[in-house]
């Protein structure tokens, strides 16, 4: 039972690696893109985005690998309440964070398109769920 | 909520990690169930009940 346990985390640590390269490639094409543009900021942005994620990433898998290693689950049930709270509060402040993106998109921040805004509102999201997640974990729920 | 997870593991003579171990969760855990900053499910009380040998209504003082 713990080995088919262990194997099933195994599978979770690969999974996570893979969609953080796919992540990674996304975000190195983006800048590429941006940058045969001419948006350099943008092009900055990007990269600064798929550094953070290459970092994130790293760090998981070596604190994932190094827990299986000596013999933890790589999730447990408060880090799944954890997650669970993070994610609903990220969500939840989100809504005015596109509420605030929809009111003041003329005044502070014009936008290109469509597509680069809902970027900013998505990125906001993670960085949201990425702050809360830091937050619950110190604290406790 | 107080707990006496600690007082239970020393009797034993088990680190928070053999403990984590023996429960099968994440060592963080044990440390915020001894700190009284998290609320266990039925199910991980049990668990942490049975790998000291104590009744849950001993370890978990609300």
């Amino acid at each position: 039972m713990k080995k088919n346990k262990t194997s099933k985390d195994k599978l979770r640590l690969m999974a996570i690696v893979i969609l953080s390269l796919l992540l990674i490639s996304t975000g190195t094409l983006f800048s590429l893109a941006t940058f045969k543009k001419g948006d350099i900021a943008g092009g900055f942005l990007g990269i600064i985005i798929a550094i953070s994620i290459l970092g994130f990433a790293l760090f998981v898998f070596i604190r994932g690998n190094r827990d299986l290693k000596e013999g933890y689950p790589l999730k447990d049930e408060r880090s799944k309440k954890v997650i669970e709270k993070a994610s609903s509060t990220a969500f939840y402040v989100s809504l005015y964070l596109l509420l605030a993106i929809g009111f003041f998109s003329d005044e502070v921040a014009k936008f290109r398109d469509v597509s680069q805004a809902t970027s900013v509102a998505v990125g906001g999201m993670a960085i949201l769920f990425l702050t809360f997640w830091m937050y619950y974990n110190k604290k406790g729920i | 909520m107080k707990t006496r997870i600690k007082e239970f593991r020393a009797r034993y003579n088990l680190t928070q990690e053999d403990l984590a171990k023996k429960v099968g969760v994440r060592r963080e855990t044990i440390v915020f169930l001894e700190k009284g900053r998290y609320n266990p499910s039925l199910q991980l009380a049990h668990d942490v009940a049975k790998a000291l040998k104590a009744k849950i209504e001993e370890l978990f003082i609300f």
